[in-house]
């Protein structure tokens, strides 16, 4: 969204025009709730964390100086949930639980199923720190300006940068069994 | 180049963020473990990218309308019940400090006769409501009915 379009819709909801509210929400809901879970432990609670988010918008708009881009801003809220979130007591992921064990690489091909793979892999994201969580979740969903990701967590772009290269070292660490 | 310098590279390289350079080409060409690495690391990528990106649910929006309205509804009954008690506070300072006042100037007799006159008004204005008072019963009763429609209809997430 252009910043001149963010600009007048907030001025809209600050006017408290009818409407205008909900088009906020329209513009950006799918890209919070898409953010939230794929970032939060429990995905169940996505949909309360992201109208948690929109009510704090909602709350904050008036005090909205506009310093800082619409976007930006709203994914410093979504980060700040998360990471409220992310002190609750996390459900334990194990990668070898019965259900999702995978017989060793030497033993099987590489054809193993891509659901099965996708559902490991989430399981490995879970076990990241939030913030690695955010970014892994952020820097692959169209829509996402990386440099949007780093003002809102106050992190200059190259440590940003590094901290994702981390994240996903760490997350082939964790699934290199299965992605051999 | 040694594996510890491609293992730096390997998720660059994966992402397409860094293009491999002849050194580490030629490293990742004599070296499998590494290029078992570079292998992993963009099946990792692609999976990562194929990610699917799920939507918000088609009734969010009115959900969280109704929630804020909710919301709101709960921060003006506060605000109300504050000014109230507010009110009934300051009323009582008020009969308070008059009572103090009537007892301070002497004034008891000319009191008691004015007590006397608003307990006469408030009697004779008790006796002029009361045929009248099953009307305001039902006035009530049918105002607390559409109150509690509202609040249920406004709780229920189906509406």
């Amino acid at each position: 969204m252009e910043p001149v379009h963010e600009r007048e819709l907030v001025d809209r909801c600050r006017r408290q025009e009818p409407g205008a509210f909900e088009d906020l929400v329209n513009q950006f809901k799918h890209l919070v709730f898409a953010l939230i879970t794929r970032t939060v432990s429990d995905p169940s609670r996505a949909e309360d964390l992201a109208q948690d988010v929109f009510l704090r918008i909602h709350r904050g708009l008036p005090y909205f100086r506009g310093d800082a881009r619409l976007s930006t801003w709203i994914y410093r809220i979504v980060i700040n949930v998360c990471t409220e979130d992310g002190g609750r007591a996390r459900p334990s992921v194990s990668l070898d639980d019965p259900d999702s064990r995978v017989p060793a690489p030497s033993v099987v091909d590489r054809r193993f199923s891509d659901l099965e793979l996708h559902d490991r892999l989430e399981k490995a994201i879970r076990q990241l720190p939030v913030q690695y969580r955010l970014l892994i979740a952020g820097h692959y969903l169209e829509g996402v300006r990386y440099e949007d990701l780093a003002d809102a967590m106050h992190l200059p772009l190259g440590t940003v940068k590094t901290q994702l290269h981390r994240a996903k070292r760490q997350l082939r660490q964790i699934l290199e069994g299965e992605l051999k | 180049m040694t594996c510890a310098d491609v293992a730096d590279l390997v998720d660059l390289i994966a992402s397409g963020d860094l293009a491999a350079d002849a050194a580490v080409s030629a490293h990742l060409s004599t070296c499998a473990a590494c290029a078992q690495s570079l292998d992993t690391a963009r099946r990792l990528e692609a999976v990562l990218r194929g990610r699917p990106a799920p939507a918000a649910p088609a009734q969010f929006t009115s959900r969280l309308v109704n929630r804020l309205r909710r919301a709101n509804w709960r921060r003006e009954q506060i605000v109300d019940g504050v000014f109230n008690g507010a009110m009934v506070l300051a009323a009582l300072l008020v009969a308070t400090g008059l009572w103090i006042a009537l007892r301070h100037t002497g004034l008891p007799l000319a009191s008691r006769d004015a007590l006397d006159l608003v307990s006469a008004g408030l009697i004779a204005a008790a006796q002029k409501v009361t045929p009248s008072l099953p009307l305001y019963a039902g006035a009530t009763g049918v105002l607390v009915v559409a109150l509690g429609l509202w609040w249920w209809a406004s709780d229920s997430p189906a509406l």
